[in-house]
């Protein structure tokens, strides 16, 4: 299983840590309906980056994570007072965003540097930055702990939770940054191109088969899992990148479900 | 309800086990005859296709290539584990070196027994910022290194000079951490030198005529070329696969074309043919699609046919008979 490896070991430890977690955040977003803010959010890693090299701070990952989080409640903000959709106005931020980074970042032609970027490459990670995946691993469940069920509410019905007494603008700007925390952390080894697909998939997969919350929640986090782990050993095997190798087996999973779910009318 | 738990059950079997199966297979007939020999390790084309020629034939050396041919230059790579894997079964690992493998920083770090023969000086084109690199400057003082000259951009391979004393350079690793093969290595070393040195008597034929041209270039691997031949480059444009030209930078180099008179422009077929054919279309110009070398079959004079027909080339361009 390559395990004696040191890299094998890091890639293995921290899939084992996103993948539950874009399970379950996964199926908030596919609740929400949020797919499309999320993809605008992994494309904000690289204005975030050419902030920071701009700026002339060494350390990106932080420029990026300060400016996804801005970008988040600015988008939340802006898309609760405007009257266009929702749609259009994430569209708008997350071209504009991909426009910047790339205008900058490409400057003098060296776009080249930062395409790893678009792909990902789990097997760089460290011990380091598997710790901090661990702290926000245990800061969305404890979120998750909390909030669930306000955010459940909201998701259904806005102004009726509001008439709760539900902090329904609080807990949506909390969820907001949360995804950003997750989606920055988690990107330059999954990539820009496919971390989306990661958040969606499993969800939408569950989806397929679920008929309440919790087994939603269960199917979510065990298609991650697997997904995560065989992308990880084929890709071990076979030579191929592993983020692609991950969402190729996440999307077998969606299309079986959706046969079942299609012949069960589930 | 209890039919779903099943469903997801034998799917995610199937799923795994179809995934095992079709990784065996695919395992299988990628199976490389392993033995317990040395292993060399290279980090790409030229090196690997240098190294091969100095192993030759000696029976308990392995030379493997860590990115795939058709990777080319380094930029694009990515690390796959099948290339962590070999890294770590390796016992010499050949890198260009000048900056070419930054890559590759994180991952030497992890295997601190591996024995890295970096074929050109890092030290001082480190200083160079990516920006400065661009704009090119040739080092104005060419220390004299041991082994090899200095410079702002790391495609030596693509001076035959050059090449010669990399080869030389990894002959003389190899020879070290090898010292029972020595002998093989060195002639092996030797007959290939003599190879390369045909190579560079032809050279010397186009730089009698072509010395002193003014030439434009698209790529920045094209002013070790440009050595060799005693060639001025006015522009370097780097084009490569990422890259996005602006209008402006097509204007100065058409700007450049008519003040100094280029006759010639040196480009690389795959991503410099668009821009050359807007030149062309602009300007009286020579387009002269020269090979970088970084990309090919593993044959062993690979090198030799490829810069033969950078030769053939230019000596068309230039009218050498």
């Amino acid at each position: 299983m390559g395990l004696e490896y040191g890299f094998m070991r890091n890639a293995f430890l921290a899939i084992l840590i996103i993948t539950p977690l874009f399970g379950i955040l996964g199926t908030m977003i596919v609740n929400r309906k949020m797919a499309f803010f999320s993809d605008a959010l992994g494309h904000s890693a690289l204005t975030g980056i050419a902030i920071g090299v701009v700026l002339g701070i060494t350390d990106t990952n932080f420029t990026m994570l300060v400016f996804a989080i801005v970008f988040a409640l600015l988008l939340n903000y802006i898309s609760s007072k405007s009257g266009t959709s929702t749609d259009t106005i994430i569209s708008v931020f997350s071209s504009c965003s991909v426009a910047i980074g790339l205008a900058i970042l490409s400057k003098g032609g060296n776009f080249s540097k930062y395409s790893s970027l678009l792909v990902g490459d789990i097997l760089s990670i460290t011990p380091k930055e598997i710790i901090s995946l661990m702290g926000i691993f245990i800061a969305t469940i404890l979120f998750f702990g909390f909030f669930f069920n306000y955010l459940h509410a909201a998701s259904l019905h806005r102004t009726l939770a509001k008439s709760r007494h539900i902090p329904v603008r609080l807990i949506e700007n909390l969820f907001a940054v949360l995804i950003a925390i997750i989606v920055m952390l988690s990107i330059k080894w999954v990539g820009i191109l496919i971390i989306n697909a990661l958040l969606i998939l499993p969800a939408a997969a569950s989806r397929n088969l679920s008929e309440n919350m919790r087994e939603y929640h269960f199917f979510a986090v065990l298609f991650s899992v697997f997904s995560g782990i065989t992308g990880l050993l084929v890709s071990y095997y076979t030579n191929v990148a592993t983020g692609p190798m991950i969402v190729i087996f996440a999307s077998i999973l969606y299309f079986a479900t959706y046969l079942y779910g299609r012949i069960h009318q589930v | 309800m209890k039919n779903k738990y099943c469903f997801t059950a034998v799917m995610l079997l199937t799923v795994a086990l179809c995934a095992y199966l079709f990784t065996n297979i695919y395992v299988k007939n990628e199976a490389k005859t392993e033995n317990n020999s040395f292993t060399v390790v290279t980090s790409f084309y030229p090196m690997y296709i240098a190294t091969a020629n100095i192993v030759g034939n000696c029976e308990d050396i392995t030379v493997q290539n860590l990115s795939e041919p058709q990777t080319g230059c380094l930029h694009d790579f990515q690390m796959t584990p099948e290339d962590m894997k070999l890294l770590s079964t390796a016992d010499v690992f050949v890198i260009n070196g000048g900056g070419m493998e930054s890559f590759l920083e994180d991952v030497i770090a992890q295997y601190p027994e591996l024995i890295i023969v970096e074929t050109i000086e890092t030290e001082d084109v480190h200083e160079h910022s990516e920006e400065e690199e661009h704009m090119h400057e040739e080092e104005a003082s060419h220390e004299e290194h041991e082994h090899i000259h200095d410079h702002a951009n790391a495609h030596a391979w693509m001076s035959v000079l050059h090449y010669r004393e990399q080869v030389e350079y990894i002959a003389n690793a190899l020879c070290e951490a090898m010292p029972e093969s020595a002998g093989k290595l060195r002639e092996n070393a030797r007959v290939y030198d003599t190879k390369l040195a045909e190579l560079q008597a032809q050279q010397q034929e186009i730089l009698q005529i072509a010395a002193g041209n003014k030439i434009v270039s698209f790529h920045e691997a094209y002013e070790y070329l440009a050595e060799d031949y005693g060639l001025e480059i006015c522009y370097t444009l780097n084009l490569d696969e990422e890259r996005q030209v602006s209008a402006g930078e097509v204007a100065d180099v058409l700007e450049i074309i008519n003040e100094s008179d280029v006759e010639i422009i040196f480009a690389e077929e795959l991503y410099g043919s668009e821009l050359s054919d807007t030149i062309q279309n602009e300007a009286d110009v020579t387009v002269c699609y020269l090979d970088t070398l970084v990309r090919g079959e593993y044959d062993l004079d690979s090198y030799i046919h490829g810069m033969q027909e950078n030769i053939n080339i230019l000596k068309q361009a230039f009218g050498v008979k």
